[in-house]
């Protein structure tokens, strides 16, 4: 028996020592990319390049999209654009109030955002070089690596408008803590970099460069930079300016496409003949477009074929409508939505009711009798029951009022004065100019609201204007394919597209911003044009003007502040 | 794997096989000290495994084999007696009470002990001290049963209770938070598996010095649940039921549509009858939403146990039903659990084989979350629905109709699980003993949910279907040795052990898609969809590979049976953590000394037992983790334009961290355990120190260094002191009329010591965003150096002003009616200062009756339900609470969250009151037949004025109240216990 317990301890020393064998805690990676498996094919590296355009157009770690965040950034901070509170409604903590106001500080949701939006596709674009230079060799790994540092220089371009002094990283890992560079010097480094890159950038304009970075696209960028070179610099490059221009008016496959509106309806896309770079959306596949969601067409959105009723917040200012949008048959003003509504001509519902056929978009009131006093010095003949737009009364127990529906023009707050706010019931909802620039896409996403509409960034029209600009700030016109383009001649090139009243020898540089303003309304470029002309200290909407000009650039973030030691704070803030 | 089975069964092949046969009768009657019988003695023949228990009138027989033998009679509470069997004659045997739970034994990680031996926090309960009534997951089982467990739980049956030991211990939630359950010695099993029914006793291990055997997983405490199992010579066939009907314990007290009426006419903005479209908000119904959605819910639970021990067999085997109709419409749990077991002793009790196998399927229907907000705000003046067929609807992007969401949208899930467990036991020599126990368990997941075409959650895309699966398998060795020895007044102890663990998570499919020619089929033939391009999602499948692998030890050492001795290490490597912190340490050890044993106490004969333990351990928390935590990941972060298509980008979507490591919680802990005049009074006391570091968060990093925004990493220090107390008194007993008392009370504090480490540095972090009209960037809680979790940092209310305006206390002192994030204040926090459970048993004759209160006090409640209802202004489209009724119209900051509606979360609850009737009964056939009522939540006394004060405390954000609770309920049960 001894011996049998021997062999049996023996035996489980054994059997335990056995189990104890395994002792590696590496484990299989079966359903995730990582650096161990990814990127190696040629289908990898395709869609490695990918993380840059979906970033541009919304980066979802950072919460940020070209067409919201950063279009706040550029629109909301000016006459062009303006988000009231309803009720305390769409006041979220004063985001777009403080954008009107000129009142953001460094804890800005949008100032937040757009930096990590900006410097996250910085980080992404110096990644993927050291990724594509550690490839095989092959044709496609030059231009792809231009391509690239392109976008990274689209980037920089972004957030040296909007952040001014940033620093300069051009590697991946990032050592230590960057420092923050002077507005010159990352001005200095873009140019740099993208006129090294020129030659290496594809000049293919068709389906498959949609939306991609190629020579003409930097050709644009550098043509902007120029343009604004005085205020970024303190040097003026307008010669340089137009000679961009002219890079892409000689040699680009470029033109105006006839129906200004075709270029931002939701079927935008490769087709529009003008666009140089755009950030492309899709109502499922892209999202990110939210301009007309914002956009108010609440009321009237049987009108538009819409899924449902978008939201009421954001119209233009008055004063920036009455003052641009003056030059008779331009048709230009017709994208805005004033006035009372009515149905189109094809949605004739309920024409028996009205054999003139004009059927108005109908609103039902709360009973007149007792109609809020503060409604009544605004619209002073409804008690008495006859104000137009009024339609018809029902009986007991309550009289109704149906009420056509009427943007009116100006803002007028008649809730919270200090939330800007202009109240929550269908008058206030109707104050304010809409847009319908970006048109109404049927096809939205029914539950986001994304729509289809690409957003252009660059396209010719601003490529001519600009062109016109520089040369009215000093350069020298010059002839392209045999027309001498002074300013006039390219201002009439966008003039007439839209069958606008041409331009005369008094087209000056004060006739650029309004035509800019015009041209390029709701664009993302009011800002940039503002500060150019000195004017983003003007007074607007609810915004008394006479700011520091030290808000021409944002402040740097201060969660960016307390994680970089390296970044200083611009002045002023 | 095989290998190592080839070799035990070797093994079996050699070992001694004896086996005797004889046989002799004795009959025998066991009562306690008061003179009643007592059932379920266990009497064996010492020196054999022949064993029977006594029946409900204390009567045994047994045979003894051979004459001179002699019968040991043991009992749990009782002291055990040894009494020679003199044959022909009857036995009567008197066992006395043995004061408290002192030689109860309790099960400890790998092993077990007499309680008087252990020199951890370990607190036991056996099932006749488990909560009564509806009852699905083992938590709830013990809800103000055990000092420092903290349990929450709504009405909801396809909910888990929220279990918290010892205060929050982790920035993480869910299973992070919660403690490592053992079922059966299978460390992480499903608690699903086990039927509450099916279980004898739950030991719950709490500080460090009992948990540390279980590393890097047993930060939050672990709970060890022992299934029952038939006692020596028993034999048994048990059915057990119970029948309950549920209801909402309180309903909000809203507006009816004539109140709601009168009120806007009286404040000048009447509404506008019509009842055609959604454009019209009054139908002049009078509708009370809550009742719509809400029923009685008839619960029952089923179970049929039989087993039997013949010594060297113990077989069993039980099947439990249970459905529980939810009190919200169309929430229900229904499962079904099978479990077997068989184990076997072989060659002289030198092996010892057994095969356990649990299966349970579980069908769970959910309701959407928006009805709880929907039920109380949607217009009681429309109808359920209008002109007959359409369900009422509100002007978009106003509230849902909460009766159309349950109707229109469905989300039912089905679950298996099974687990297999073999295990083996031999004695080498005396004292010696192998184990290997290997567990194989499969979870696997089918959800299906549709959103129809009439469903207001996907308006006008004909039906919305997501049908997935998920499948989860786990495979664990435990190989380990157990000594024990005692020479001389020496006892040692000794553990050795391995264990080897590999879970495959998340591996399974999903599919969305949407647009269907009818509702008929829905997810349950995703072929019939018509999806637009772009519109079908398929899941993410995020398939991890976790791998732990441990070594642990233990020594025991007891001197005289007066100085207790522990100390135990584990060394455990987990796959999830970084590369550079693979491994960890976790070591306790700990004393008792029992000082009722020594000389200058023996004269103190009120004293049976006292002890003290003093013990210090290190525990980790690796639980609630992604096995791919720590390494660099690509991602699709979108879609972009390749050659004119959109394709897949793939991006970096996670940072890597090499250095991340566990949760490192680090307990002392001094307590006391003591029995009194003879088991009259008996308890313990213990007081803890509890401090965590390294706690894991995902910390922001500066954009101008890193691609992706945050990176999960080690951070700050929380720490967790606290007093526990258990009293366990029998104020009275006599032959016919025992009370017994149990009061447990609990005080933890919890603070926040640092949020930093060498890299990062901050001070605070906002948490708990409510939303709420206008506040969308507001935070309601912070995580602050110096505070507890869960500390309400929102705005003072400064009362109204003269037009009847909310003003807030602005940062300056002055009143604001505009007031910003900078005028926040902390306001106190969701912390309860005491924990109590009282709970008394009272026995006459046939009747038993226990009585059950619980009482959280101390703790805030932030109603941001209330400050979300209280929008005067917006009644033209949703309803307000009656609260509302003296509020200004013109009242446009009345919804803002402040301290206005930051309540004490005070309560005493009679949670539990059942009355049980034995029938006695002369039947062979019949051993015992209980009856019994019962009433769950009979009464509450608060002052919160929301649905229930037992708003969970888990979370990173406990204590907040926020139109997402399924109401508490009340429910009245009717049970029969049956033992044949």
């Amino acid at each position: 028996m001894q011996i049998m317990k021997k062999i049996v301890s023996v035996i489980i020393g054994g059997a335990f020592l056995l189990s104890m064998g395994c002792t590696k805690l590496n484990v299989p990676i079966q359903s995730q990319y990582t650096p161990a498996n990814f990127p190696t094919t040629s289908s990898d590296f395709t869609a490695a390049i990918g993380p840059i355009y979906t970033g541009l157009a919304n980066n979802s770690s950072a919460g940020t999209r070209y067409a919201v965040e950063y279009w706040r950034m550029q629109e909301l901070s000016t006459d062009e654009a303006i988000i009231p509170a309803r009720n305390g409604n769409y006041d979220d903590g004063g985001q777009y109030r403080f954008l009107h106001l000129h009142t953001w500080s460094p804890d800005h949701i949008d100032v937040v955002s757009c930096w990590e939006w900006g410097f996250s596709g910085i980080d992404q674009c110096n990644s993927l070089v050291n990724v594509f230079n550690a490839a095989p060799a092959s044709a496609s790994k030059g231009p792809a690596i231009a391509e690239v540092k392109a976008m990274r220089d689209l980037f920089y371009f972004f957030m040296m408008d909007l952040y001014g002094n940033i620093p300069i990283i051009d590697t991946f890992p990032v050592v230590g803590y960057p420092a923050t560079q002077p507005r010159a010097q990352v001005f200095a480094f873009i140019e740099k970099d993208l006129l090294s890159l020129l030659p290496s950038l594809s000049t293919t304009v068709d389906a498959s460069t949609y939306g991609r970075a190629t020579k003409y696209m930097a050709f644009a960028l550098l043509e902007k930079m120029y343009l604004n070179a005085a205020y970024y610099t303190g040097t003026p490059r307008y010669t340089d300016a137009v000679s961009m221009a002219d890079s892409i008016l000689i040699n680009g496959p470029y033109s105006l496409d006839a129906n200004y509106g075709s270029v931002f309806a939701p079927t935008n896309g490769p087709g529009v003949q003008e666009t140089i770079f755009a950030v492309p959306y899709d109502a499922n596949l892209i999202p990110g477009d939210q301009i007309n969601r914002y956009g108010g067409a609440t009321y009237v959105y049987p009108l538009y074929n819409l899924p449902q009723p978008e939201s009421v917040a954001m119209s233009t200012d008055s004063g920036f409508y009455h003052q641009n949008f003056i030059l008779p048959g331009d048709t230009r003003d017709t994208f805005w939505v004033r006035g009372p509504q009515y149905y189109f001509a094809n949605q004739q519902i309920e024409a028996s009711l009205y054999p003139s056929g004009i059927i108005p978009i109908l609103q039902n009131l709360y009973p007149l009798a007792i109609f809020p006093a503060s409604y009544t010095a605004l619209y002073a003949n409804y008690t008495s029951g006859t104000l137009p737009g009024v339609y018809y009364y029902l009986g007991a127990p309550y009289d109704i009022a149906f009420w056509n529906i009427n943007y009116t023009d100006s803002l007028v707050l008649r809730g919270d004065p200090s939330k800007m706010d202009v109240g929550d019931d269908v008058f206030a909802q109707c104050e304010g100019i809409r847009s319908k620039k970006f048109y109404p896409d049927p096809n939205e996403n029914s539950q986001t609201e994304d729509a289809n509409n690409d957003v252009p960034v660059f396209r010719l029209a601003d490529v001519l204007l600009m062109k016109a600009e520089a040369i009215l700030r000093g350069a020298s016109a010059t002839t392209v394919k045999g027309t001498l383009q002074t300013p006039v001649v390219l201002a009439n090139i966008v003039r007439s597209r839209v069958g606008a009243q041409l331009a005369t020898s008094s087209f000056s540089v004060d006739s650029i911003l309004p035509e800019r303003a015009r041209e390029f309304a709701w664009e993302g470029w009011r800002r940039n044009d503002l500060i150019r002309f000195g004017l983003f200290e003007g007074a607007w909407g609810f915004n008394l003007g006479n700011g520091s000009p030290d808000l021409r650039i944002y402040p740097v973030p201060s969660t960016e502040l307390s994680l970089n030691p390296n970044l200083v704070q611009n002045p002023g803030y | 794997m095989k290998a190592i089975l080839r070799l035990l069964l070797l093994a079996l092949f050699f070992l001694p096989v004896a086996v005797f046969s004889q046989s002799r009768t004795i009959k025998g009657f066991v009562t306690d000290s008061a003179g009643a019988p007592l059932e379920g003695v266990s009497v064996t023949v010492k020196g054999t495994h022949k064993s029977v228990v006594t029946n409900a009138e204390g009567r045994f027989t047994i045979s003894t084999g051979s004459p001179g033998a002699i019968l040991e009679f043991s009992y749990v509470g009782y002291i055990s007696r040894e009494v020679p069997a003199s044959n022909g004659t009857a036995v009567t045997v008197t066992l006395t009470s043995r004061g408290g739970q002192m030689n109860d034994v309790v099960v400890t990680g790998y092993g077990q002990s007499a309680k008087k031996n252990i020199t951890g926090s370990i607190a036991s309960i056996s099932s006749e001290d488990f909560n009564a009534g509806v009852i699905s997951t083992p938590g709830e089982l013990l809800q103000g049963k055990v000092a420092g467990i903290n349990v929450t739980k709504s009405g909801d049956p396809n909910e888990q209770p929220v279990v918290i030991l010892r205060g929050a211990s982790t920035f993480r939630s869910g299973s992070a938070q919660q403690p490592l359950y053992v079922i059966d010695g299978v460390p992480d099993a499903s608690i699903d598996l086990v039927a509450p029914s099916d279980i004898a006793t739950i030991d719950v291990l709490k500080d460090a010095s009992a948990t540390a055997i279980y590393g890097a997983r047993a930060a939050n405490g672990v709970i060890m649940i022992t299934t029952r199992k038939p006692k020596t010579g028993q034999t048994r066939l048990a059915y057990n039921a119970y029948v309950s009907a549920e209801q909402v314990s309180k309903r909000l007290s809203m507006f009816t549509g004539n109140q709601l009426r009168q009120y806007l006419i009286n404040n000048g903005s009447p509404l506008v009858p019509g009842n055609s479209s959604g454009d019209y908000d009054d139908s002049l119904a009078n509708t009370n939403w809550q009742n719509q959605v809400q029923q009685t819910g008839i619960s029952q639970n089923h179970n049929i146990y039989f087993g039997g021990n013949t010594g060297n067999t113990i077989y069993g085997a039980s099947i439990n039903y249970f459905d529980n109709v939810g009190v919200m419409k169309g929430s229900s749990l229904q499962r079904t659990s099978i479990r077997a077991n068989v184990e076997h002793r072989m060659f002289n009790d030198h092996l010892r084989l057994g095969l356990t196998v649990l299966n349970a399927n579980s069908t769970s229907d959910q309701i959407p979350s928006q009805v709880f907000e929907n039920m109380l705000i949607f217009m009681p003046t429309l109808n359920v629905k209008e002109a007959g067929s359409a369900y009422s609807t509100e002007y978009p992007y106003g509230p849902l109709n909460p009766v159309s969401l349950i109707a229109n949208n469905t989300d039912q899930s089905k679950m298996k699980t099974f687990l297999a467990n073999a295990l083996a036991e031999v004695k080498i020599q005396p004292g010696l003993k192998y184990t290997l126990s290997l567990t194989d368990q499969t979870t696997d997941t089918t959800t299906e949910i549709y959103e129809d075409s009439q469903s207001e959650l996907a308006r006008g895309l004909n039906g919305v279907a997501n049908s997935s699966t998920t499948s989860n398998t786990k495979e664990l060795i435990e190989s380990f040795f157990n000594y024990d020895h005692n020479f001389g007044l020496h006892n040692i102890k000794l553990l050795g052990g391995y264990s080897w663990e590999q879970d495959v998570l998340g591996r399974g499919f999903g599919v969305t898609t949407q647009n269907f020619s009818n509702d008929q089929v829905g997810p349950n033939n995703l072929a019939f969809s018509n999806p637009p391009a772009g519109t079908i999602v398929l899941a993410n499948s995020n398939i991890g590979t976790l791998k732990l692998i441990s070594y642990y030890a233990r020594v025991n050492y007891i001197f005289n049976d007066k100085y207790l001795f522990q100390a135990s290490l584990r060394d455990d490597g987990s796959s999830a953590f970084g590369a550079n912190n693979h491994w960890g340490l976790f070591p306790a050890v700990s004393g008792g000394w029992r000082l009722s044993k020594e000389s200058f106490l023996q004269s103190a004969t009120w004293l049976d037992d006292l002890k003290l333990r003093v013990g210090y351990g290190v525990t980790g928390n690796s639980l609630g983790f992604d096995p791919l935590i720590a390494q660099q990941q690509y991602g699709i972060t979108g879609r972009f334009l390749s050659n004119g298509e959109a394709i897949n980008a793939i991006g970096v979507t996670q940072n890597a961290n090499p250095d991340l490591k566990w949760e490192s919680t680090a307990t002392t802990n001094i307590g006391t355990d003591f029995s009194l005049w003879k088991g009259l009074l008996s308890g313990s006391v213990d007081y803890y120190i509890k401090t965590t570091s390294n706690l894991i968060w995902s910390y922001p990093v500066s954009s101008t260094q890193y691609p992706y925004p945050d990176l999960t990493t080690n951070i700050g220090k929380i720490s967790n002191k606290g007093v526990e107390l258990t009293l366990i008194a029998t104020p009275v007993k006599t032959r016919n009329f025992t009370w017994r008392s149990t009061l447990t009370a609990a005080h933890n504090t919890n603070k926040i010591l640092s949020l930093s480490n060498s890299q990062f540095n901050e001070q605070s972090i906002n948490t708990a965003f409510l939303g709420g009209q206008g506040q969308s960037d507001n935070w309601s809680q912070i995580l602050q150096v110096g505070h507890p979790i869960g500390t309400f940092d929102i705005w003072h209310y400064a009362g109204k002003n003269q037009a009847g305006v909310t003003q807030i206390e602005a940062a300056d002192g002055a009143d604001t009616l505009t007031p910003t994030t900078a005028d926040f204040r902390i306001e106190g926090n969701a912390q309860p200062m005491l924990l109590l459970g009282w709970n008394n048993t009272f026995t006459y004759k046939q009747f038993d009756l226990n009585v059950f209160f619980r009482a959280v006090t101390g703790n805030k409640i932030l109603n941001a339900t209330l400050a979300g209802l209280n929008n005067p202004s917006s009644a033209h489209f949703q309803n307000l609470p009656t609260f509302s009724e003296s509020e200004s119209f013109n009242d446009f900051n009345s919804y803002l969250i402040s301290d206005r509606y930051l309540e004490s979360g005070t309560y005493l609850r009679l949670d539990n009151a059942t009355l049980g009737y034995t029938v006695p009964i002369h039947s062979p056939s019949v051993n015992r037949m209980r009856f019994y009522t019962s009433v769950n939540n009979a009464f509450i006394l608060t002052k919160y004025k929301g649905i229930d004060p037992e708003i969970t405390q888990g979370g990173l954000t406990p204590g907040i109240d926020n139109s997402n609770f399924y109401p508490k309920t009340r429910s009245y049960l009717l049970g029969v216990n049956v033992i044949f």
